[in-house]
């Protein structure tokens, strides 16, 4: 069930971003250049609509309908990694004018660029968990086993 | 119905859509909306070779699923090429720059805990602040890198 509700979800997010042209590399760039401001319009309406929706479901203080968990919304405190992996995420995303909801909707149209973009995403997946478990490792090795896991 | 959606959706009526979903995966699921967490998932499923994807799984699933249906009510979009990409370069670069761009989006994704859809749009509508950091850190970077490439190849547009 809570697979199937998160498909159906996606499906209105998909076609949302389809509608809205998202998928088309030319409406992004052209928001991150000022030469049409859509993009921004966009992000703002969705954000703050999400935003209104999130903080009533959070005062309301009731379970989740589908999975019956309390509903908690994570807030976490800005680390170093936030910028960093933020500042590699904005390079990737003015450069390739996609981010990787549209890079599926690209896919979904059939728009066989999204191919190159989705083969870099796995790639680079891959190489954020190996460097984890190398972390992982080397925390193991070099302090005591009480100490790992405390990050 | 078919012109309504072949051409772009007002802002105002496809953000608050949008803006909806985040809302939908959090009040039935207790869920924080997100794509990178999707393409991990079927990533380490596929790795695993298994296909009993999670609800992100799924969830991207359903995202491509959604925007097959667009193009099916729409009509899609036409022509072959890949915006300023296409317009500035030969096709061979503009693969390996969508590589390398796709390189730079996974890493950074997953070493800041979100992308534009579970920083951008769920983690500042939860009013965490290492979303709205991260927000505005991908926002500047993306616009000054944009701004860089317009000056020394043109908007391409």
């Amino acid at each position: 069930m809570t697979r199937l509700v998160a498909a159906l979800v996606g499906v209105v997010f998909g076609f949302t971003l389809a509608w809205s042209g998202m998928s088309d590399p030319d409406v992004i760039r052209a928001g991150l250049i000022f030469e049409d401001l859509y993009l921004f319009w966009f992000f703002f309406a969705a954000m703050a609509t999400a935003f209104v929706g999130v903080q009533i479901l959070r005062r309301a203080n009731v379970r989740a309908l589908v999975t019956r968990e309390r509903i908690t919304p994570e807030t976490l405190r800005p680390e170093r990694r936030h910028v960093g992996g933020s500042i590699l995420f904005g390079l990737g995303w003015a450069i390739s004018a996609a981010c990787p909801g549209p890079v599926a909707a690209q896919l979904g149209q059939g728009i066989l660029w999204s191919l190159a973009t989705i083969a870099g995403i796995v790639i680079g997946l891959t190489l954020h968990a190996a460097r984890e478990r190398g972390r992982e490792t080397a925390k193991a090795g070099t302090r005591p086993a009480s100490a790992v896991g405390i990050e | 119905m078919r012109e309504t959606f072949a051409s772009q959706a007002p802002w105002y009526v496809a953000g608050p859509l949008l803006g909806l979903c985040v809302i939908a995966v959090l009040a039935l699921l207790n869920g924080r909306l997100g794509v990178v967490g999707g393409f991990s998932d079927v990533v380490d499923r596929v790795s695993e070779r298994s296909l009993r994807l999670g609800w992100k799984g799924t969830f991207l699933v359903g995202l491509v699923g959604g925007s097959l249906l667009w193009a099916l009510v729409s009509g899609g979009r036409t022509g072959d090429g890949y915006g300023w990409l296409t317009e500035t370069f030969s096709a061979p670069f503009v693969a390996l720059a969508l590589l390398v761009a796709g390189v730079c989006i996974g890493v950074g994704a997953k070493t800041a805990g979100g992308c534009t859809a579970g920083n951008g749009l769920s983690g500042n509508a939860f009013g965490s602040r290492a979303a709205l950091v991260a927000t505005l850190t991908f926002m500047a970077v993306a616009v000054g890198v944009s701004f860089v490439t317009k000056w020394i190849w043109g908007a391409g547009l």
